[in-house]
């Protein structure tokens, strides 16, 4: 028995370690998860019940002077869907009655299911927000959603802003459009404080003035219970709305301008070329700037697209299109800042000014201008194949004689290369200060002239330097070729020539250069800055098409002020007998444009301009025409080239002339007829 | 002789007297431990408050009184005096004679909540709906079982046999079979270990004992392998076990990891009353009943839970001493017995909040929202002290 008395005494002794045992171990885990771990456990409970969701700020307009709007938002019929409502959190239906109500969804928006999930986890949009998943629908579409609610569970119907374009496809290449970063762009600092999904200025106005249009987001801070049922505001900041930009351009003049260039370029393809083949005029460009202050009233690149396609993201069909069909050759390129190409005879007034200001022959020397010239045993053949009398400048520009120019590039080239001998080794070819070169630069070539659009070219100046450079750059693959081809067979010996001698600056290059051949590559703004520095007496301009930005409230932020990028520096009297030669282009009947211009009220409106016409060997030459008027007062430059578009004088200069008799009220754009000029192949 | 009888009267009369005085020293209710009802009452209001902050925000929102759930809760308070003071009255050493008819009553009643009877919620089917009052059979079962046990082994006499063992094994399977098909796999657990500490305090043998725990985990290894789990109880008991079939522990984790956060983000001292945001905005599911201690943990932190536990702990130090001091072995198993089956359902239950356990619906005794369980409860706290008071 008193065993049996013990014994409970120690079993109950056994069964009390036992529970302090356990009540330790809730303890310590409880120490564990509050005191040591519970920072994380708050986090975890802020995640849990905090949701930060974007505010999108509406995006900035942009207007012209006249407040006529280019692009601003429109609020668009948006169908839209609560993501967490349909999908789990990898993207997938949460059940059967998700799917069914995405495949409903589907239907009513005449896309594919696949479609709507791919939409609904675009990770462009925050998953606390409704995914924008139809924009602009039919109302029919809302009332379908609105009054049948329980077969589209998370599904409402919105209105979001969208960017629209009360003018259409009007002056595309200088609005732009928008897009979605990417995930690289996100890395990079400029994008700092980019979202994922945020949409970015991809070109034109839209990319240059990104930081204005912008805006700034705001965010609201919500509380959301377990079913993520919002319960409270908890802070809220405000979107910033975008501020305005106001450019100069002209909506009226640019749709005329448009529509001239389109008409120009299709009208000309029906001339057939002497080798039996139509003229391929496969693009253009055109540009009007204002002569006061270098800002732009119209630029137009032929062929355009349609800026409204983007909205939204891009249909397959539409982005074959813009950059896969051959007949469309890349639409989405600005020719005015983007097109490279040899300026021709538009470029004889560079060449010219520096030739006389170098001293070889004043503005009124008579030179020689025979139909062809030779030089090094190399015909160089002028464009009119019967020889003229002896000329001074404003006659040779007038006639757009090659052979007046030839001479004198190979005489400045011989002074140059003497310079060289004379150093004896003292200098190398880069040091020698070149007058053509040196004017090319003065006149605003070679380098951007910093328009405020985007991706602008610089074009090429080529001279001793240059030609050097690209020489280093290029010469293993002549120096190559010149070991593995047969020797002494015509392939070889040029590349064992330019091998060893590919670097040197010789007479056929100054002699090129001199008619806006060879390697020259000139955008149609750059002809245009050169131009206008003509028209006002020797101020090159940045052209410009940004005036003001304008905060929501319409208070002026930022003004953008003429500006002067350089000065010409030229003698007045070659200035004044480069103007006079332009003016007789248009105005002499032995001009090379006087036909192009036949009939046109010059007496009350003097036009100067130039032709050219640049070979581009094997393809058909390209038509330029650059002028200003009134030749007395000038007010407007404007500038047209024509890819494949035969000579100067056929295809650009109608295309001006239709755009001043716009500009001086003589002839509505309406009305114009495009009417091919004579084929002066300068 | 006038003189004599009245002074054998008054001798007679001071006896009697002293006796009385003497006597009622010994008398029962001259020896009530008030710590244990005092702590009982503690717990019982540090579950009130945290019902009514768990159900504060979702009551409110939904136009109902805040104070609906926390009413509830004090009836079945005021029925649980009444049962603590019936259960303490009656001298437990006559429920012995009246152990059959109690041990009867409940298995009946066990049957009949798995008949139409039975009120199913959550999958699991273990209410009998009187009018307003909800009855949750497998609370009063727990407490036939007990005194069932604790009879029988008290015939053994500290020395049982294996009949005494087989007989306390089948009195303690048959209804955990019950339970166990409402489905109620935690009451179950708290059937056999309460049946196991029994053992243990009887006197049965530690060869005995060792075949019990070796046939029990056989028997929980059978039923893993057969359909006798429900399927969300098993994702509960894998996602715990770290399963890695997400469709299965889903449910259970989710529970586990918002408890988990409920309380650590109480951090030492709490959030303070009503600002539990885990608590407010109903991350926890059932934080009124079977998740009641992350209102506490969240709300009070560390302070707070092991206050409580605290509570807990006195509760048990009293129940063991007034286990060992015991007039009988009835009364040392009937008091042992409580705080085992005690101790294991709070830890059961904290342990499943604290990711400690997995996660099975076992109230935590005197917090959890639910009549039955609380009135329960205080009819234990009675016997407690039913066999306190009877300890000479």
């Amino acid at each position: 028995m008193a065993s049996s008395e013990a014994s409970p005494l120690l079993r109950l002794t056994l069964l009390s370690v036992l529970v302090i045992g356990l009540f330790i171990a809730l303890l310590s885990r409880l120490w564990f998860l509050q005191v040591l771990a519970g920072d994380r456990y708050v986090a975890l409970a802020d995640t849990n019940r905090l949701r930060t969701v974007v505010v999108e700020a509406p995006r900035g307009d942009i207007l012209t002077d006249t407040g006529a709007p280019l692009v601003q938002n429109r609020p668009a019929l948006t169908i839209s869907v609560d993501r967490q409502v349909l999908l789990t959190n990898d993207g997938e239906p949460i059940n059967e009655e998700a799917e069914l109500a995405i495949g409903r969804l589907a239907e009513l928006l005449r896309i594919d299911d696949d479609e709507v999930l791919e939409r609904l986890t675009s990770q462009r949009y925050s998953p606390f927000r409704p995914v924008p998943i139809a924009f602009d629908v039919a109302p029919e579409t809302v009332f379908a959603v609105q009054e049948h609610q329980e077969l589209f569970p998370g599904v409402v119907a919105e209105r979001l802003p969208v960017r629209s374009y009360p003018h259409g496809d009007l002056a595309a290449h200088l609005v732009g459009y928008l897009n979605q970063i990417s995930e690289a762009e996100l890395t990079e600092e400029r994008f700092a404080d980019y979202r994922g999904g945020d949409l970015v200025g991809r070109a034109g106005l839209e990319a240059s003035y990104e930081q204005q249009l912008r805006g700034e987001a705001g965010n609201r801070l919500l509380e959301v219970n377990a079913q993520n049922r919002v319960l409270d505001v908890l802070r809220e900041t405000p979107a910033q709305q975008g501020n305005d930009l106001i450019v100069s351009l002209d909506v009226e003049l640019q749709a005329a301008v448009e529509r001239m260039l389109a008409e120009g370029i299709v009208s000309s393809r029906e001339f057939v070329r002497d080798d039996g083949r139509n003229l391929p005029s496969t693009a253009g460009a055109a540009v009007v700037l204002d002569v006061s202050d270098g800002s732009v009233l119209a630029m137009a690149s032929y062929p355009t697209f349609d800026p409204a396609q983007f909205v939204g993201g891009l249909s397959d069909d539409y982005a074959e299109y813009l950059y896969q069909d051959e007949d469309v050759p890349q639409p989405t390129i600005n020719r005015v800042i983007q097109g490279r190409y040899p300026p021709g005879s538009v470029y004889k007034i560079v060449t010219g000014a520096a030739f006389i200001d170098a001293g070889l022959a004043g503005p009124n020397t008579a030179l020689p201008c025979p139909s062809s010239y030779e030089q090094g045993g190399i015909t160089f053949n002028n464009w009119n194949p019967v020889s003229e009398p002896p000329m001074d400048l404003a006659t040779a520009l007038m006639r757009s004689c090659d052979t007046y120019f030839y001479d004198l590039a190979y005489q400045q080239w011989v002074r140059e290369d003497r310079q060289l001998d004379a150093a004896d080794g003292e200098l190398s070819q880069a040091d020698i200060d070149e007058a053509v070169s040196d004017m090319a630069y003065r006149f605003g070539f070679g380098d951007p002239l910093g328009i405020d659009l985007p991706s602008e070219l610089g074009g090429y100046v080529p001279d001793r330097a240059s030609k050097n450079d690209r020489w280093i750059e290029t010469r293993q693959r002549d120096c190559r070729l010149a070991e593995q081809l047969e020797a002494g067979t015509y392939g070889q010996l040029v590349s064992a020539d330019r091998c060893q001698f590919g670097g040197r600056w010789r007479g056929g290059d100054a002699i090129n250069t001199a008619i806006g051949q060879g390697e020259t590559q000139t955008t149609p703004l750059q002809v245009a800055a050169s131009y206008l520095a003509i028209a006002n007496g020797g101020e090159l301009l940045r052209p410009h098409l940004g005036r003001t930005i304008v905060s929501p409230e319409g208070d002026v932020l930022e003004e953008f002020d003429r500006e002067v990028i350089s000065t010409l520096d030229l003698d007045p009297a070659v200035l004044g007998a480069i103007q006079s030669g332009l003016e007789r282009v248009v105005a002499d009947e032995r001009g090379t444009a006087s036909d192009a211009f036949a009939g046109f009220p010059l007496d009350e409106f003097p036009v100067a301009g130039k032709t050219g016409t640049a070979e581009q060997q094997p393809r058909v030459p390209y038509a330029w025409f650059a002028a200003y008027a009134p030749a007395d007062e000038p007010q407007y430059v404007i500038v047209v080239s024509v890819e494949e578009g035969g000579g100067g004088s056929q295809t650009a200069a109608p295309i001006v002339r239709g755009i001043f008799e716009h500009l001086f009220d003589v002839r509505p754009a309406e009305e114009f007829e495009f009417e091919l000029g004579p084929e002066i192949l300068d | 002789m006038e003189a004599g009888y009245g002074e054998d009267r008054r001798l007679k009369l001071l006896r009697q007297r002293v006796q009385d005085r003497w006597g009622s020293a010994y008398a029962p209710v001259r020896h009530l431990d008030p710590l244990l009802v005092v702590i009982a009452l503690l717990l019982t209001g540090v579950g009130l408050v945290a019902i009514y902050s768990a159900k504060l925000t979702a009551l409110v929102s939904q136009g109902r009184s805040p104070t609906e759930y926390i009413s509830t809760q004090l009836i079945a308070l005021v029925i649980g005096l009444i049962g603590m003071i019936v259960a303490a009255v009656i001298d437990y050493r006559h429920l012995r004679t009246y152990v059959a008819v109690l041990y009867g009553g409940a298995v009946v009643l066990l049957v009949l909540v798995l008949t139409p009877l039975g009120t199913e919620i959550n999958g699991s089917q273990r209410w009998i709906l009187l009018g307003p009052l909800q009855l949750q059979p497998s609370e009063i079962a727990k407490v036939a079982v007990l005194i069932a046990v604790a009879a029988v082994l008290h015939e053994a006499k500290g020395e049982p046999g294996l009949g005494s063992v087989g007989a306390g094994l089948v009195l303690t399977l048959l209804p955990m079979g019950l339970v166990f098909m409402q489905p109620d796999l935690g009451t179950s657990i708290v059937f056999v270990w309460l049946a196991a500490t029994m053992f243990l305090i009887g006197g049965v043998r530690a060869r005995y004992l060792v075949s019990l725990v070796v046939a029990g985990f056989v028997g929980v290894i059978v039923a893993l392998q057969t359909d006798l789990i429900q399927t969300y109880q098993l994702g509960r008991l894998t996602s715990f076990l770290g399963a890695s079939d997400p469709a299965l522990a889903q449910g259970g984790a989710f529970h586990t990891r918002q408890s988990l956060i409920a309380i650590g983000s109480g951090q030492f001292s709490g959030k303070g009353l009503f600002q539990g945001t885990q608590t407010a905005l109903q991350y926890v599911p059932e934080n009124h009943t079977d998740f009641v201690f992350t209102v506490i943990g969240e709300e009070f932190g560390f302070i707070g839970t092991s206050l409580t536990l605290a509570l807990f702990l006195l509760l048990v130090w009293r129940g063991l001493r007034i286990a060992v001091m015991a007039k009988d072995l009835f009364g040392t198993l009937l008091a042992g017995g409580i705080v085992s089956v005690l101790t294991l359902q709070v830890f059961i239950n904290v342990g499943m909040t604290i990711g400690l356990m997995p996660v099975t619906g076992l109230p935590l005794p005197f917090i959890s929202y639910g009549g039955t369980s609380l009135i329960v409860w205080f009819a234990l706290i009675g016997l407690l002290l039913n066999v306190h008071m009877r300890r000479f």
